[in-house]
């Protein structure tokens, strides 16, 4: 009982930390208020901070309990007559996920970038007037690479 | 009349649906005197022509320019912004499909983003070993199956959340504006900071 109640304490705490934590950077950043600024969609902060919040629970759940949310093999128990669907359901949702989420990562890491102030600093230094967007879009180029490089040479399996 | 005085307050960003911007759409007035006070209000101050830009940047010593040329002997005080920002935006602007469209955009990126996000976290501070070390040190047995760390600190994770942004299903906690709002304000001002001196260093600003 004793040991129980000082699991539920560290859990219980480290999660409020990782949260405050996590965030922190997310707000500190500012994505989402530049998310809504760019589609004028103010009036629906509201939604989007909900969005914010049942995506990291989603998340949390998916990845602290992966052994309970092996979907596939759950269907696959059920009803096996109906595996094909489920396949391409899957399919679909990796797409789904992968976009949304590579998009949401591609703005988190050129903001972080941004808070630094390293393109203004870098413009300053170099003294260069033109060609920003072609410097961006060289950067947008160099992501796409070395995404791509990293997952086609399983660069994740050599670490 | 002669030396009536006018505290004029500047908007920092004005959105106005006709072509004629008016003084009242960009400025409050104050005046003792209601006769100045209302035809300074309808005094026209810019005029979007069709092919023009759909924003401007208006000092507001273009202002009382045209203030004291409307009515001479009135000495103005400005007690706002100093330069204002006006843009013409269209009448449908904040409704229709697009909207719910870019918002239904907007929701998906900060769901799966975050998801992944998290799940990216968790990955990279191993937080599958850490739990079975400290569920090791603690009950001094395997974990098995579904255990009270894993469970608490999901819970202590969603109570962290809404703490954080003061908020759940709509509802709010307390009074106070949300962090995300906060950093909203923030952005939009740093915005209209950023093209008012853009004008200025153009000189495109109407003076």
């Amino acid at each position: 009982m004793m040991r129980n109640f000082f699991l539920i304490l560290i859990g219980g705490s480290y999660g409020l930390l990782a949260a405050a934590g996590v965030f922190t950077v997310l707000a500190a950043v500012g994505l989402v208020p530049r998310f809504a600024g760019k589609t004028h969609t103010a009036e629906y902060v509201t939604i989007y901070e909900e969005m914010v919040i049942f995506g990291t629970l989603t998340g949390c759940v998916l990845s602290v309990f992966s052994r309970y949310c092996q979907f596939h093999a759950w269907w696959q128990q059920r009803c096996p007559q109906y595996v094909n669907l489920l396949d391409g359901a899957g399919t679909a949702f990796q797409a789904v996920f992968g976009l949304f989420a590579g998009m949401f990562v591609g703005c988190l890491a050129l903001a972080i970038a941004e808070m630094l102030d390293s393109i203004p600093i870098l413009t300053r230094r170099i003294s260069f007037r033109h060609g920003l967007g072609l410097a961006i879009i060289s950067m947008a180029a160099g992501k796409i690479c070395g995404s791509l490089l990293y997952f086609l040479t399983e660069l994740h399996r050599t670490v | 009349m002669a030396n009536a005085t006018v505290y004029l307050k500047c908007e920092r960003n004005v959105e106005v649906q006709s072509e004629d911007v008016f003084l009242s759409d960009m400025a409050a007035l104050r005046c003792m005197d209601s006769v100045i006070s209302a035809k300074l209000k309808a005094l026209k101050v810019h005029h979007f022509g069709s092919g023009d830009a759909r924003r401007c940047v208006i000092s507001s010593l273009h202002l009382v320019k045209l203030m004291e040329e409307t009515c001479p002997g009135i000495s103005v005080q400005i007690v706002g912004e100093p330069d204002v920002l006006v843009e013409r935006v269209d009448v449908d602007r904040h409704k229709g499909w697009q909207q719910w469209a870019k918002c239904a955009l907007v929701c998906l990126v900060s769901f799966f983003g975050t998801a992944f996000t998290i799940m990216a976290y968790h990955n990279d501070v191993g937080i599958n070993d850490v739990f079975t070390e400290i569920y090791r040190m603690v009950m001094d047995r395997e974990p098995q199956g579904l255990n009270t760390l894993e469970v608490s600190y999901s819970l202590g994770l969603a109570a962290g959340i809404i703490l954080f942004f003061n908020h759940v299903g709509g509802r709010r906690l307390t009074k106070d504006p949300t962090p995300i709002e906060v950093a909203m304000r923030n952005y939009e001002e740093d915005v209209d900071k950023a093209l008012i001196s853009t004008a200025g260093r153009e000189g495109k600003e109407v003076e």
